[in-house]
Parts: structure tokens; C-alpha cells; sequence
């Protein structure tokens, strides 16, 4: 039994293997991309909505205020940085019920990649909010003291946010798997139905917690939070 | 539990790839839409405000016109009324007039047929009373009622001597008017009995159909007469008292 996506190999193209994780971190893409173009491909102002441009827009809201209720104003690019963390993740746990189909979200790797990101998104929205200097104060802050104390919290929510969704996810797929060679006729449709409980849930506070991470370190009069 | 880096940074750039996919696809498209909507929405809702003030100074300058039509009605109404009572009252005034004269007119007729039957009456009266005296003579005293008539008037013309010659003065003729001629003997008696006192005067005998049957005698400014309309007039009470007898008995 494998534990990470990352150890099933599925293709080898021009000698790179090309593992599971990989492979559908492309499946979910193309499923968000298309839908995305399917629905506002003949999107226009004189066009009133219909149902399912209605329901991306009730979505794409629905995250946007979420992150305005949290920096306190409105802000398109921390809108498709944080949006996309929650749809991919979303979308990948939700493909859990897929015959086949691993979520990227249970490998580490994956967890770790976008972890990576939220990292180096961290400094850079804040850079871009504070400037250079006023980002690199917020580590003396509120004593010169927490500057270690500061760096360690910054590494450690990035391994929090990678190991937690990483967890999770895993966990839930595995116990999944575990039930179904004890019982398999009714125990694996509870727990999927968990699962997907459990991945919106985890999708919903990764995206939150990156969200929060990056709005402490543009927002000047906000402490940060680990 | 084990990190692929190579996976890692595979991961990373197709999680980069798909920022600029949905940036792309999802959500410009959906965020400039919403906008456009809203924007689209705003100044709708600007035209409809402007809308509503245009409405609302429309619908003062309509009120004032209505208040104003209204107040021009009523004096329209007013003057109507004002004049159409006037004609009211000139027509009234007309066919109370025209009622009026149409009365008078009709009275009048009345009058007229009145008199018209009246004096029809009194001649046929006075015919029938002429020829009920004149049968009656002849039956009861076998004489014509016209010698009774001149007899009459001879005897008169005796009893007022005096008064007669006084006011006749000193005439030069006499007539004597009968309704129909009188017979030769009886203008023998008048002219005897008149020539016996006034000698000179010179008697004529006249008719006049108009006249009521009975004789009329003329000297100067003195008349004496006798005509069956005294009797007629006497009938017209007799009946008139009778009728009114009745009419009193029957209430």
C-alpha cells in the first residue's frame, strides 16, 4: 500500500517519470479551466446571467468577501492567489470520490509546494504593501528580542499549513482504503463522505490561514499569527 | 512521508500556471462582469432618479394644470349655471307673458262668445217672449200685440206731458224706430195721439232690424220707449235667481 501519490509512476516521458500527483494536479487544472471557460467564454454585459455563471459568481464572491472581511478591503490579487489555493484544494479533495482518481492534496509534496508558496507570498504581498523596509521591521517588532522568535514562526506556519491539509487528506484516504479491504460494502461511502466534509473543511482553512498569514504582514496595525 | 522535490517544484509551477488560468479564465472575466454590472446597474438606477425628479416636476406642472383647469371649470360651471338660470327665468318671464296673453286673448273670446250668446239670447228670448205676448193677446183679446205697443207708449206719452215737453223743447220732429213696419193703423194711433200734443211737429216711422222688438219714440232731446229687453233682462234675473236656487239646494 502507498501512502503518496508521489511513489505511483504513470508515465515516462522522454525518460522523466511522471508520477500520479503530477498527473492530476493536470486532471484538476483542466476540470477548473474548462469550466472556467465553458461558463464565461460568452460572457457579456448585454447577456443576463444564467445558472451556472450565477453559481461562479455566488463562488468567486463568496471568497472575495470572505478576504475583505479579513484584510478589511478589497484586493484582486491576493483574490487570485488565495481563490486559486482554495479551488485547487477544494476541487482536488472533492475528485476524492473519483474511482482513481489520488487527490494531489495527499501527497506532502503537493501540501509542501503550495505551503512554499504561501511562504514566498507572505514577504512578497507584504513588500509590496509595506515596502522593503517597513516588511523587515515587522520581525523586530515588537522587540528586536522576537526577531528569531519571528523567523521560526514564519517556517513554522509553513510547515503547519503543508503538514495539516497534508494530514488530513491522507489520512482520510487512507482509512478509506483501509475500510474498504475490512468492509467494503458500507464503511468507504461514510468515510468518502467525511472525506469530502473533511477537504472542504481543510480547504477552506488552508486558504484562510494563507489569507490571514499575508494580511498580518501587509496590514501595519495587525499582529501576526501563528 | 516523504517530499519528491522534484514533484515539489513540478507542483509549484503548475500551481502558478493555474493563478494565471483562473486570473485569465474565471475570475477577470467574472470580476470586470460583475462590475460592468454593477457600473450598468448604477447608472440605471442615475436614470431612473433623473427620471424621477423629470416625473416628479411633470407631475407638479400637471397638478398645477389640473388645480388650474379645475378652478376654470368651476367659474365655467358657475357663469353656466348663472346664465342658464337668466334663460331659465327670461323663458319663464316669456311663457308667463305669452300664458298671460293667451288668457286675456282666451277671456276675451270668452267675453266675446259671452256677449255674442248673450245677445243671441236675448234676441231669440225676446222673439219667443214677442211671439208668446203676441199669441196670447190674440188668443186671450183677439189684438195685435203692436196696438197693445202703441197703446202703451200713447198712454205714457200722456202721463209724461209735462216732463215730456220739457225735455223735448220746441221740436220739429219726431220719429218713432220699430223693429219691423208697423201696421197703417197703429201709425194712425201714434200719430193721433202725438199730434194731439204737438200739433206742429212732423212724425216719420223708421225701422231697425238691430233695434229689439217694441217701439222707440224721439222728439228732440226726449225718448220714451218700450222694447221687449226690459222683460228679457227681467227673464235673465228670474233664471239667474232660479239657477241659483238650485244650485244652492243641491249643495
Amino acid at each position: 500500500m502507498t501512502l503518496s501519490p508521489d511513489e505511483i509512476i504513470l508515465f515516462v516521458v522522454w525518460g522523466v517519470p511522471l508520477n500520479a500527483t503530477i498527473f492530476h494536479t493536470w486532471i484538476v487544472m483542466g476540470v477548473l479551466t474548462a469550466v472556467s471557460l465553458l461558463i464565461t467564454r460568452k460572457l457579456r454585459p448585454d447577456v443576463p446571467p444564467n445558472r451556472w455563471r450565477t453559481a461562479l459568481e455566488v463562488i468567486v464572491q463568496g471568497i472575495q468577501s470572505q478576504i475583505e472581511e479579513i484584510t478589511e478591503g478589497p484586493s484582486r490579487h491576493l483574490l487570485y492567489f488565495v481563490g486559486t489555493l482554495f479551488l485547487f484544494v477544494a476541487v482536488s479533495n472533492l475528485m476524492l470520490v473519483v474511482p482513481g482518481f489520488e487527490p494531489p492534496t495527499s501527497s506532502l509534496s503537493t501540501t509542501t509546494a503550495l505551503a512554499l508558496s504561501v511562504l514566498v507570498a507572505v514577504p512578497l504581498f507584504g513588500i509590496t504593501s509595506r515596502g522593503l523596509g517597513g516588511y523587515l521591521k515587522t520581525y523586530l517588532e515588537p522587540s528586536f528580542i522576537m526577531l528569531p522568535f519571528n523567523i521560526i514562526s514564519e517556517f513554522s506556519r509553513g510547515i503547519s499549513l503543508a503538514i495539516r491539509l497534508y494530514g488530513n487528506i491522507m489520512s482520510g484516504a487512507v482509512i478509506a482504503a483501509i475500510l474498504l479491504t475490512i468492509a467494503p460494502f458500507f464503511f468507504p461511502v461514510v468515510m468518502d463522505l467525511l472525506g469530502l466534509l473533511t477537504g472542504m473543511i481543510q480547504a477552506y482553512i488552508f486558504a484562510i490561514l494563507a489569507t490571514v498569514y499575508i494580511s498580518s504582514a501587509t496590514a501595519p496595525k495587525h499582529a501576526s499569527t501563528t | 512521508m516523504s517530499i519528491d522535490w522534484l514533484t515539489v517544484a513540478a507542483q509549484l509551477v503548475n500551481f502558478m500556471v493555474l493563478v494565471w488560468l483562473l486570473k485569465r479564465f474565471l475570475y477577470r472575466p467574472i470580476l470586470d462582469g460583475i462590475d460592468a454590472r454593477e457600473a450598468e446597474i448604477a447608472e440605471r438606477m442615475q436614470v431612473a432618479v433623473r427620471a424621477k425628479e423629470v416625473a416628479k416636476v411633470a407631475e407638479a406642472e400637471y397638478r398645477a394644470q389640473v388645480s388650474t383647469l379645475q378652478s376654470e371649470q368651476a367659474s365655467a360651471t358657475d357663469a353656466l349655471r348663472h346664465q342658464a338660470e337668466q334663460e331659465k327665468d327670461t323663458l319663464l318671464a316669456e311663457a308667463h307673458d305669452r300664458i298671460e296673453r293667451e288668457r286675456k286673448a282666451w277671456q276675451t273670446h270668452l267675453d266675446e262668445e259671452g256677449r255674442t250668446f248673450t245677445a243671441k239670447l236675448h234676441h231669440a228670448g225676446g222673439h219667443a217672449l214677442l211671439e208668446l205676448t203676441r199669441k196670447a193677446l190674440r188668443d186671450l183679446a183677439d189684438e195685435p200685440l203692436e196696438a197693445r205697443i202703441a197703446a202703451h207708449l200713447a198712454r205714457q206719452i200722456g202721463s209724461m206731458d209735462a216732463e215730456l215737453q220739457n225735455a223735448a223743447g220746441t221740436p220739429d220732429e219726431a220719429v218713432v224706430t220699430s223693429h219691423g213696419a208697423l201696421p197703417k193703423p197703429i201709425q194712425d194711433e201714434v200719430t193721433a195721439e202725438l199730434r194731439h200734443r204737438f200739433p206742429d211737429i212732423d212724425l216719420r216711422f223708421d225701422t231697425d232690424q238691430t233695434q229689439a222688438h217694441g217701439l222707440v219714440l224721439q222728439i228732440g232731446g226726449a225718448q220714451l220707449a218700450w222694447t221687449i229687453d226690459t222683460y228679457i233682462d227681467g227673464l235673465n234675473d228670474l233664471m239667474a235667481d232660479q239657477l241659483m236656487t238650485a244650485t244652492e239646494q243641491r249643495a
